[in-house]
């Protein structure tokens, strides 16, 4: 485990997302207002890329495929939206966000493991 | 035409809760029908398919509440994964297996025949609902009134042998004889219990349906309807304004918002907004109906057409001076235009092709701060 530099504070505006190389992992940093959230890149729903479908509102990150939608302040799930949001535990120093980065978060949408059968259940 | 094996049997079948009760419920009607198992959130169900009939049409007559959007092919939203028995795909082609894994054995319920009886998980509340008015079901229908609007937009009817009740927003699947699968089209009117739906075609180059309609179809014309579906409906009785964002023939469904809103009196007490994108002022329609619609709702419904290509002319705008004109995409135009008074009194229809309506969300959520319960959409492909 360890800690692992994202970026700088200023790089991510308010309600807005960027995608980040960490060290080969794919992580997307939210600055939803009231702080910083890090998670894999990928909608839980139908994989869809965040960068591209996340918008942020409200400290709410909805994405824009089917409307799934997470309150990022407790990682909540909104209206219709069946799957939690896995995040890495994020901390910021001075002007620095970092991330408890100890391989890569994934949903296992694919493997016969228990999330997958907890998925269709 | 391809057949699909489940690549799952044996291990996987244990996780199904062979719940007898429920698969005894299932009639047969005929040894051409095949018994089709659904494993959901919401426990095991299942249904009668015939060989014909695509799983997610079978599924959605008989009640259930099968997850779709488009309901043709396009969006990924009706998977399953197939885990015991075959199916047909009918069109391995389709753009919505490139959302779901063929390879783990998933298949799109709107593309799938069944050749036998078979299982299927399925990622959602799979139960029996409740229908507003009617199950959506097959109907025969005949071509009536084709009437060119643009250079290639076609208005036209299509008479049922048997009347149907839909909520304004929904949509139909057509199917012409010599063309491969159903296409989707949004009613324009309103009506209960009736026998006509009007619809409106945008051509797109190149397309089937659209090439047959431009050039050979004629009054009369037999066609296959399956219907009514969709979610992006409007309920006076849920008491919101309306706000509306439609480019090009995304505009048919709130066509048929605005009319029953407008003869059931919604704009005596609720606003409306309208923003219609469309390239240039040749490819604007139905100006004549919204002068109207404006006029009935006395002050309190704001049309505006945004014209993505060129600045507005004089001569049509002219002829329609209540009716307001501005240039960009429909998105912008409706966020420029709607700054300071998105309000959640408000429910939001979007509809049109999938850029245009992802950008609209992304105006929505982003700058008017408005809730995803208080949105409906459709993607148009
Ligand atoms: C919910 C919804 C509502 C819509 N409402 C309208 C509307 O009111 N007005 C409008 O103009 N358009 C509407 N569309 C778009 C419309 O359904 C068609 O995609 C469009 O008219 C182009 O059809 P085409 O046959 O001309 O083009 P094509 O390129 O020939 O076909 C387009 C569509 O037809 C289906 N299709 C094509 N080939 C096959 C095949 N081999 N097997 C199975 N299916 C196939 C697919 O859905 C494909 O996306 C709507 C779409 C959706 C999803
Ligand atoms: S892919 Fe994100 S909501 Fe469906
Ligand atoms: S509902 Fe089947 S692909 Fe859209």
């Amino acid at each position: 485990m360890s800690w692992k530099y994202l970026c700088e504070v200023s790089d991510v505006e308010t309600n807005s997302v960027k995608l980040i190389d960490v060290d080969g992992v794919s992580v997307l940093v939210a600055n939803y207002g009231g702080g910083f959230r890090a998670m894999p890149p990928i909608c839980p729903h139908m994989e869809e890329p965040l960068a591209e479908s996340g918008v942020i509102a409200n400290c709410i990150l909805t994405c824009t495929k089917h409307l799934w939608a997470w309150d990022l302040r407790n990682l909540s799930m909104i209206g219709e939206t069946e799957r939690d949001l896995k995040t890495y535990e994020v901390k910021q120093e001075g002007d620095k966000v970092l991330a408890l980065i100890d391989g890569e978060l994934t949903y296992d949408f694919d493997e016969e493991g228990d999330d997958d059968d907890d998925f269709f259940k | 035409m391809t057949t699909i094996s489940s690549n799952r049997t044996g291990t996987s079948s244990s996780n199904l809760r062979t719940d007898e009760d429920v698969i005894d419920q299932v009639v047969r009607p005929s040894n051409d029908t095949c018994l089709v198992e659904v494993q959901s959130k919401a426990g095991l169900t299942a249904f009668a398919c015939s060989k014909n009939e695509s799983l997610l049409l079978a599924g959605l007559r008989q009640g259930l509440t099968l997850p779709y959007e488009c309901a043709s092919g396009t969006c990924g939203s009706c998977r399953a994964r197939l885990d015991s028995g075959d199916v047909a795909n009918c069109w391995p082609d389709a753009p919505g297996h490139m959302k779901i894994k063929p390879a783990k054995g998933d298949i799109l319920m709107c593309q799938s025949r069944p050749l036998g009886d078979c299982s299927l998980r399925v990622p959602a509340n799979v139960v029996e609902g409740f229908a507003r008015y009617e199950l959506p079901t097959h109907h025969n229908g005949r071509i009536e009134r084709l009437d060119r609007l643009t250079s290639d937009v076609i208005h036209f009817d299509v008479v049922l042998a048997e009347p149907m009740s839909f909520d304004a927003g929904q949509f139909v699947l057509l199917q012409i004889p010599g063309l491969e699968g159903m296409r989707a089209y949004s009613m324009v009117n309103y009506e209960r219990r009736t026998r006509r739906l009007s619809l409106v075609v945008k051509r797109k180059p190149g397309g089937g349906f659209g090439d047959w309609l431009f050039e050979r179809a004629a009054a009369a014309d037999k066609i296959d309807v399956f219907g009514p579906l969709g979610s992006a409906t409007f309920h006076p009785d849920e008491g919101h304004d309306l706000l509306m964002v439609a480019g090009g023939s995304g505009i048919a469904g709130m066509m048929s918002i605005l009319e029953r809103a407008t003869n059931e009196g919604h704009f005596e007490s609720h606003r409306g907004h309208v923003f219609f994108g469309v390239r240039t002022v040749d490819d604007c329609f139905y100006l004549d109906k919204f002068s109207r619609y404006v006029d009935r709702a006395r002050g309190n419904l704001e049309v505006t057409i945004a014209l993505s290509d060129a600045p507005p002319q004089g001569p049509v705008e002219g002829a329609h001076p209540d009716i307001r004109f501005a240039t960009g995409l429909v998105h912008e135009v409706c966020g420029r235009d709607m700054q300071g008074r998105f309000s959640d009194r408000m429910m939001s229809y979007l509809a049109g092709p999938p850029p245009m309506v992802d950008g609209a969300l992304r105006t929505l959520i982003g700058t008017g701060k408005v809730t995803p319960d208080r949105i409906r959409y459709d993607k148009f492909g």
